[in-house]
């Protein structure tokens, strides 16, 4: 299995790493990220991404992560040696999300390994404190 | 200073969420131990770094109660301990914040937060995954996948604190040593990229 690291979350897939391409079967390629290959192009929901470049995106029925990616407003690294590959959003989709000034939401753990989100302190005001003992 | 904060604007509602970039779970446990009131929360994967546009640590965004950012990444310190190697006036931060909390009143407006946010580049945006590529291959105990990647994220993003500075402890560097001024040096030469606001800077930072 290879892992796919999306925010804090990893994915462990079942992938074929071949000539520097990562490919998932379509089925597992939605279950992973929400979105299905149809006749008009990469869909969730009622949107759909053309395929400009339809070899870049799909290969032996297979989709490529790295070609798929920018058709959802994400961005991957892969390393196929090491059979990992990473995903976030876009530049263009984050400066897009930055300058609409809502702020994001995500969930991290706090000491005890639970689970919080930004969203757990709605309708208050919020100061988020970003630091390192670096 | 910020578990102060917080017992001063509790009355108000105010949140401190502490958001640790760090992959030094026991150093963020010490630290929380002082900070009680505070949510304290660990991000190993640089991932609010990736989603608020923050550069360097410390740094706060205001959040207010409809989710609107209100003031962007910004580098604050909690007092005044590294004056004399940051150059930054601590109280300007608090005395904003103060103001915010108790009276709504802005130091910025709308416009100016968009202006002042920290815009990723395609290739800011690659550095930061080939950083969480690493982080991973730490984990795993693969040094050499772990120095290829962050060796691929520094040339990609080579002016990030986040990115440079942040990931010297995985990599067994001080980073409060020399390649740390080293690389304050360079940032200084390339015009202190994504510092936008520098909020009470009185002077440039380095000793």
């Amino acid at each position: 299995m290879a892992t796919v690291i999306n925010d804090t979350e990893h994915v462990e897939v079942k992938a074929t790493l071949d000539n520097q391409r990562w490919l998932m079967a379509p089925e597992l390629f939605t279950e992973m990220t929400g979105w299905t290959l149809k006749a008009d192009g990469l869909c969730r929901g009622d949107i759909c991404a053309p395929l400009y470049q339809p070899d870049a995106v799909t290969a032996n029925g297979m989709i490529d992560l790295a070609g798929a990616a920018p058709l959802m407003g994400m961005t991957a690294v892969i390393d196929i040696d090491r059979e990992i590959a990473a995903v976030t959003t876009s530049a263009s989709a984050r400066s897009d999300e930055m300058t609409s000034l809502q702020a994001p939401d995500f969930t991290l753990e706090n000491m005890s390994g639970d689970p919080v989100s930004l969203h757990d302190f709605d309708r208050r005001k919020v100061l988020l404190f970003a630091w390192s003992s670096w | 200073m910020w578990q102060q904060l917080q017992e001063e604007f509790a009355p108000q509602g105010l949140k401190i969420i502490a958001v640790a970039i760090d992959n030094d779970v026991e150093a963020v446990r010490e630290w929380a131990a002082t900070a009680p009131d505070l949510t304290v929360l660990i991000d190993r994967y640089f991932v609010v770094a990736e989603r608020f546009g923050i550069v360097n640590v410390p740094a706060t965004v205001w959040i207010d109660e409809d989710g609107r950012i209100v003031r962007p990444a910004d580098t604050a310190m909690g007092d005044d301990r590294f004056r004399a190697f940051a150059h930054i006036d601590s109280a300007v931060h608090h005395d904003h914040l103060r103001a915010w909390v108790t009276t709504n009143q802005r130091d910025l407006n709308d416009a100016q937060v968009a202006e002042h946010m920290v815009l990723p580049t395609a290739d800011v945006q690659q550095a930061r995954l080939h950083q969480r590529l690493a982080v991973f291959l730490h984990d795993r105990g693969d040094e050499d996948g772990m120095n290829e990647h962050l060796a691929t994220a520094q040339a990609l993003a080579p002016h990030d604190w986040v990115i440079r500075r942040g990931s010297m402890p995985m990599q067994g560097k001080d980073p409060f040593g020399m390649p740390f001024f080293e690389f304050v040096q360079e940032w200084n030469e390339a015009g202190s990229p994504g510092y936008t606001l520098q909020t009470g800077r009185e002077g440039t930072i380095g000793l």
